[in-house]
């Protein structure tokens, strides 16, 4: 038996020049951009450098043309990715366009929805947000109970959305949202796509126990939409939000998103000779888990569905952020000053608030176990 | 995988699977499976390496056959010992990750089988993301020592899969209760071996203290940059 199915990555020629592009786009940018944010990377939303990665031709990349992309390869758009986050950009705001909603829309979409949303977000202009919890559905999402009436002229859209990211920026909201009255469990849900100033969706901030503001609760009351709101499938919402999940769970996020930290304790703690042999295993896990993401784009870009390499791959990567806080914060000396207003500190004091959510978002723990023990024939 | 590494792994996994001897390996010509064909060897990679010494672990091979292959190849001594540990090593945790799903799905207790309990699953679950770190670690590390240098790569490959060890060996032996704790039942070949190999070619002390000094040498932005530039070698 074979665990893991190796997938070589083959560094595609332009690889040197999309590192020199994004790293130069990084150094005229980056005076801004505070210790924490770059801590924190794909959480933060600063829309002008999404304009700039937009007019730079480095989101939607690997779109078609006659949508505003790019055609270029995936393993292309995954160099792209890791500079970005390895440099701790600000690239929150475009994100879910980039690496979900546009996607599912070149597969399920209508020709009319991919000419009025994928341009804007290829731009890094039209930012999406995803629709999947509510109060009743989290890890058990097909308890999801939001409903689409469909009458002549639309869909009536009534219920909730709860940890919504970035709804209050976004532009537009994929919902996954109960089509056929009646319905029980998977059956009978659909997506539909559409834009946040609706008449009707209210959004209403949650704020995160470190004060900061990226999730929100979603209202539908009486939302009309129109037939064509209506993604894919009707009644297919299930298959399809299945399919879109795994497109988020493999990539350099998993194990980049606080990179800066690691970068911190090299730069103000690496002459520390009781520090060095942790910087060896932090270097030594992120090496690994970065062969292991890299293989499963590369299985990804053959088209194949790498569903429990993926789940692997969140998996680790989720444990090795959470581990690095709790691992760093062992081993600081102990006139190490938490208030004494450096990078590492502040940092420090950020993730180790924030980390128990990277194995909650896209899937928990529990969860993705679950995917793995089934791919292994136990369940 | 290419035409010719299937071929090489179906080779190995019979002779590995009977031999008694390392003459039989060598009369197969795994002595110079690093040579060139031009010099009359097998003209393999470090890929090729990685897959016949992954077989060995994963059969239980006791027989020196890393030193067979390597000792006649020029280079570290240390570094290619630890590569022959991790590509064992790949080979071994496969090799009780199956043990154990084997097991768990015929094993009952209270009615059903042990798989049935998530329990079990979720720490099986761990077992194979960590088998499947020291897999995707050896061939990344076979990479490299393709590119002649693998210095980063090797140590990072070790640690990581000393760490591996630590986690899905005591996993095995808790999914297979005290049977695995008998001198019969063929699981202790396997876990023993592996714990013995966490020791050998550098353990995490070792590593781990040689490479954060190279990490705090390249500096903080350094390290990113490292990492790309040797990775971006592999051009296919
Ligand atoms: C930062 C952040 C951003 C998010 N962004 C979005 C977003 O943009 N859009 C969106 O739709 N959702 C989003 N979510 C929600 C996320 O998908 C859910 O939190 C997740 O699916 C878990 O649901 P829950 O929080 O209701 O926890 P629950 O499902 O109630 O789970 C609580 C605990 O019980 C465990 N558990 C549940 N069921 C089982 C089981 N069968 N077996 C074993 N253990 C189980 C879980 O693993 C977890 O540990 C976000 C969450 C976070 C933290």
């Amino acid at each position: 038996m074979q665990s893991f199915a190796i997938h070589p990555f083959e560094t595609p020629d332009t690889a040197a020049d999309l590192r020199a592009q994004v790293r130069r786009i990084v150094s005229e940018c980056e005076a801004d951009w505070d210790a924490t944010d770059r801590a924190n990377s794909w959480s933060v939303a600063d829309p002008a450098f999404s304009a700039r990665l937009g007019d730079e031709g480095l989101v939607g990349m690997i779109w078609p043309k006659r949508y505003g992309g790019h055609e270029r390869d995936p393993l292309e758009r995954n160099i792209v990715l890791e500079e970005l986050l390895a440099a701790g950009a600000p690239v929150g705001a475009h994100w879910i366009a980039d690496r979900q909603t546009g996607p599912l829309l070149l597969r399920y979409g209508t020709e009319e929805q991919r000419e009025k949303y994928l341009p804007g977000m290829a731009a890094g202009r039209a930012y999406a947000c995803i629709g999947l919890s509510e109060p009743g559905a989290g890890s058990d999402l097909a308890g999801v109970k939001t409903t689409a009436r469909k009458t002549d002229s639309g869909w009536i859209i009534n219920g909730q959305k709860v940890w919504t990211t970035g709804a209050h920026i976004a532009h537009a909201i994929l919902a996954l949202v109960r089509t056929e009255p009646e319905s029980e469990r998977q059956a009978g849900l659909s997506q539909l796509l559409f834009d946040m100033d609706t008449p009707g969706v209210m959004v209403r901030p949650i704020i995160n126990l470190a004060g900061q503001h990226d999730f929100n609760e979603v209202f539908f009351e009486d939302v009309e939409v129109p037939h064509d709101a209506l993604v894919g499938e009707e009644g297919n919402g299930w298959r399809q939000v299945t399919a879109e999940l795994a497109l988020e769970r493999s990539g350099p996020e998993r194990y980049l998103s606080s990179y800066a930290l690691l970068r911190y304790l090299i730069a103000e703690q690496g002459s520390d000779k009781a520090i060095q042999p942790l910087i060896g295993k932090l270097a030594a896990e992120l090496w690994t888990l970065r062969q292991m993401s890299m293989s499963t784009a590369a299985k990804l870009a053959q088209g194949e569905d790498p569903a429990g390499e993926a789940a692997i791959v969140k998996d680790l990567g989720n444990s090795y952020e959470q581990q690095v806080p709790l691992a760093i914060q062992a081993v600081l000396d102990a006139d190490f000053d938490m208030h004494d207003g450096s990078d590492l500190a502040r940092t420090l004091t950020l993730l180790l608030q924030t980390a128990p959510s990277f194995s909650l978002r896209g899937g928990t723990r529990e969860i993705l176990r679950g995917i793995i023990a089934r791919g292994l024939g136990l369940r | 995988m290419s035409e010719n590494r299937s071929l090489l792994c179906d080779t190995a996994t019979t002779l590995l699977r009977d031999a008694t001897d390392i003459h039989a390996l060598e009369e197969a010509g795994f002595a110079t499976l690093l040579v060139g064909e031009a010099d009359g060897g097998f003209g393999g990679d470090w890929g090729d390496v990685f897959a016949v010494l992954r077989i060995a672990g994963y059969e239980g091979f006791d027989l020196d056959i890393a030193g067979l292959i390597l000792d006649p190849v020029p280079g570290d001594s240390l570094e290619q010992g630890a590569f022959a540990k991790v590509s064992l090593a790949a080979g071994a945790l496969d090799r009780i990750l199956e043990m154990s799903i084997d097991y768990v799905n015929t094993r009952e207790q209270f009615g059903r089988p042990l798989a049935k309990f998530q329990a079990v699953q979720q720490s099986l679950a761990i077992l194979a993301v960590e088998a499947a770190a020291v897999n995707s670690a050896g061939a990344g590390a076979a990479l490299a020592f393709d590119h002649g240098d693998a210095a980063f790569e090797i140590a990072a490959a070790k640690m990581r899969t000393n760490q591996a060890i630590g986690i899905g060996t005591a996993i095995a032996h808790q999914a297979h209760g005290a049977i695995g704790f008998t001198q019969e039942y063929p699981l202790h070949p396997f876990t023993r071996r592996l714990n013995q190999w966490r020791m050998e070619f550098g353990n995490d002390r070792y590593w781990s203290e040689k490479l954060g000094a190279a990490v705090v040498d390249l500096g903080a932005d350094g390290l990113w940059d490292e990492i790309t530039r040797r990775s971006d070698r592999n051009t296919g």
